[in-house]
């Protein structure tokens, strides 16, 4: 009977939260889902069912596969630079826990991921800026040719990518050097005993020990680059007066769909291949970390 | 600390009297702050050009001797982010009225969907007499014989050159037909000692977000006497530029970028870089001429009509809102057509007025740069963007097409190449009207 009357009380509480979640989460997602079997225009009240039409035309559109190929290079080349960087970083950090700059580092590290994205982006595109830009001008001074940053097809995407890491890697530092915070001092000084080196009490100890948290930063990394929008707006798009290649990635194609082909239906069709790309994605990341990562 | 109550009692009677005047105050600016929220009126202007936002205001000072109490609020943003806010605003319910500025071709959709309303009959009666616009003008802002705006302004384009760089290269005057623009190009590229261009001979809308790429190619594909679309009858369409036409101005593209390289995709480009002298010549709308009058206003410059003729794209503005809100809302876009406020539009912004019968020679004077808009040569022809659904993904997917083209040096100077690539765009245009059962067969 208590347990009833527990189970109830905590069915209550987590209801409103749950409402909330249904509202905000769910029936958008659901949403989505129904609207990718229609033909909508958004401005029209007739929306027919179209079944799979809208899946099948995505297969022949050469810009939707140019955004897939691209959202996914930037979204893994983020977590290629981010986690391992990340993980050294907060090992850096943390082993300088004592000093009195610890603070200094980690506001430096963080400050990316708090400022305003277009004005960072803005900066960033003065950087890759072929003519003015910084950049070019180390790369002169090295012998290397200026580049054409942000026009060259391959260029103009590593520039996203750089832009995505430098913004992700203050948080997948936060969250790592909270890890490292919580890892038993007692097997660190057991291994050190053993007469285990820094390098190799941080590969053999640290790095197993932090599998959690590296399945955690990865999701959260992968997901959000799957997500990339603005940056490649900034660098690249509305820039009549200064040249820019517009890398097209899945967000953007949506919303030119949805808003300037009204084409919601198409775009939702998008919509729901990205959430099947990032849902597989996530759960061969648990499995292969999961498991085995726990302490 | 000292509570109310005690305060009560140390100032005795005093302070009742006090606090009841301070209810009585508050009770009173309350009042009179609602009464003057409700006797004020506001309506909402939604621009898609920045530059425009002064014009409004200046509209809206007018109108404050006729409609003192109506309050204007300028909303101006990007082009692009306008588009989509209104997709997003008219297809859901707005309190108050708003002016919407937007192109005939893009408002087709709206209309087709009843979600902007007819304008009222003197607003009818205006836009159709002919001594204030021109038939074209009238039927732009209309759909099957109904008024639904009022006509604005219009984008047309003209050629820009810095004559202080043609005067250097020995040209006495702008370049009169396509293959000039190339030699001209060709003279007027200055070239670092490696031979890298450092200022370009002429700049090409090579780059950038949104459908103005498919635009500019469009313009010169004109003077080869193509067109993106071709009509057809029953309203269809069908592309038109997997031709010749289309074959010159793609390779007119290619050879200035990677044959010539008068121009490259990574230097900048547009009226930026005319400002700054980075480039000679370059093709544009009469707002240019209010951004070089404000961003670089020693610079010597003229204007030339193009070979053959431009686009005229026309801008007008339409009305949402019931009730006292849009008839002060439809005062306003009629106040906007005044003389005096199509001559400030000219003088301070730059924008083409469409009004016929406006004395503009104050400004065109003032400003010789404006002749090449208002007195081009006998014959000179105009097109426009046709009033289609889906305009603007056709000229998005050409545009995507067109910067893979032009960031591409294997088909420079290969003319199998060059109609391959145009075959496919047309392909897709034609996808894309077929879908929409425009399509002429």
């Amino acid at each position: 009977m208590l347990q009833r009357k527990r189970w109830i009380f905590a069915m209550i509480a987590i209801l409103p939260t749950l409402v909330i979640f249904a509202c905000v989460r769910l029936y958008p997602i659901a949403d989505t889902l129904r609207l990718s079997l229609h033909k909508w225009d958004i401005l029209s009240k007739k929306k027919p069912f179209i079944g799979l039409a809208n899946f099948s035309e995505l297969l022949g559109d050469h810009l939707f596969q140019d955004a897939l190929i691209n959202t996914t290079i930037i979204a893994f080349g983020v977590l290629i630079i981010t986690i391992p960087t990340a993980l050294v970083v907060a090992a850096l950090i943390f082993h300088r826990t004592r000093s009195r700059f610890a603070s200094f580092y980690e506001t430096s590290i963080f400050i990316p991921y708090v400022v305003s994205l277009v004005p960072a982006a803005m900066a960033w595109k003065w950087i890759f800026d072929a003519r003015l830009g910084p950049l070019n001008f180390l790369l002169s001074n090295l012998g290397i040719a200026p580049q054409s940053w942000l026009f060259d097809p391959v260029l103009s995407v590593i520039c996203v990518i750089i832009l995505c890491s430098w913004q992700a890697l203050g948080y997948a530092v936060l969250i790592y050097l909270v890890g490292f915070k919580s890892l038993p001092v007692s097997l660190f000084e057991a291994i050190k005993l053993d007469g285990a080196s820094g390098p190799q009490s941080f590969w053999y100890l640290s790095i197993p020990m932090l599998k959690p948290i590296t399945l955690y930063v990865s999701v959260v990394t992968l997901v959000s680059g799957f997500n990339v929008y603005a940056q490649a707006f900034v660098l690249a798009s509305d820039s009549q007066g200064a040249p820019g290649r517009l890398v097209r990635v899945l967000v953007l194609d949506m919303l030119e769909n949805s808003f300037r082909n009204y084409r919601v239906g198409y775009a939702a069709s998008e919509a729901v291949v990205l959430l099947v790309i990032v849902l597989i994605l996530t759960l061969i990341q648990f499995s292969l970390l999961r498991e085995k990562g726990r302490p | 600390m000292i509570t109310m109550w005690k305060l009560e009692a140390y100032t005795g009677g005093s302070w009742s009297m006090a606090r009841a005047a301070l209810i009585g105050t508050a009770l009173g600016a309350g009042l009179f702050v609602s009464l003057s929220a409700a006797r004020a009126q506001t309506i909402t202007v939604w621009s898609g050009y920045p530059e425009m936002a002064p014009f409004y205001e200046h509209v809206a000072d007018g109108l404050k001797a006729s409609h003192p109490d109506l309050h204007v609020k300028v909303e101006a943003i990007d082009l692009r982010e306008h588009e989509k806010r209104i997709a997003l605003a008219l297809t859901s319910d707005q309190a108050g009225a708003t002016i919407i500025e937007l192109s005939g071709s893009t408002a087709h959709r709206y209309l087709e969907n009843d979600l902007l309303p007819a304008a009222p009959n003197d607003v009818s009666t205006f836009v159709n007499d002919p001594k204030n616009f021109d038939a074209f003008f009238a039927n732009d802002a209309s759909k099957d014989k109904i008024v639904y705006a009022v006509p604005l302004f219009r984008g047309q384009g003209s050629l820009y050159y810095n004559t202080e760089m043609f005067a250097k290269a020995g040209l006495t005057g702008p370049p009169k037909t396509m293959e000039e623009y190339n030699d001209y190009a060709k003279k007027l590229t200055q070239r670092d000692a490696s031979g890298k261009p450092t200022v370009s001979g002429w700049s090409m809308r090579l780059s950038g977000g949104g459908q103005g790429i498919a635009e500019k190619f469009w313009t010169i594909l004109f003077q080869y006497g193509g067109s993106v679309l071709e009509p057809a009858a029953n309203g269809k369409w069908k592309a038109n530029f997997a031709n010749e036409a289309g074959r010159k101005t793609l390779k007119q593209y290619l050879d200035n970028v990677y044959i010539s390289k008068n121009v490259t995709v990574d230097m900048p480009a547009d009226a930026e870089a005319f400002e700054r002298g980075q480039t000679a010549m370059f093709m544009r709308e009469s707002w240019v001429i209010g951004d070089i009058a404000s961003k670089a206003p020693t610079l010597k410059y003229a204007t030339a009509p193009l070979p053959i003729g431009s686009i005229a794209l026309p801008t007008n503005l339409y009305v949402k809102g019931n009730g006292k809100d849009a008839k002060a809302a439809w005062d306003f876009a009629m106040a906007t057509n005044s003389p005096e406020n199509l001559v400030w539009l000219l003088d301070k912004v730059g924008w083409l007025p469409n009004r016929s019968g406006v004395d503009y020679s104050a400004v065109t004077k003032g400003q010789p740069a404006f002749a090449a808009f208002v007195d081009y040569p006998k014959g000179y022809k105009f097109f426009t963007l046709p009033s289609i659904g889906p305009i603007d993904e056709v000229l998005t997917r050409l545009a995507a097409q067109l910067t893979a083209a032009y960031g591409n040096p294997a088909i420079a100077g290969n003319d199998a190449a060059i109609d391959a690539v145009l075959k496919t765009a047309a392909d897709e245009t034609n996808n894309i009207l077929r879908r929409e059962s425009l399509l002429a067969e």
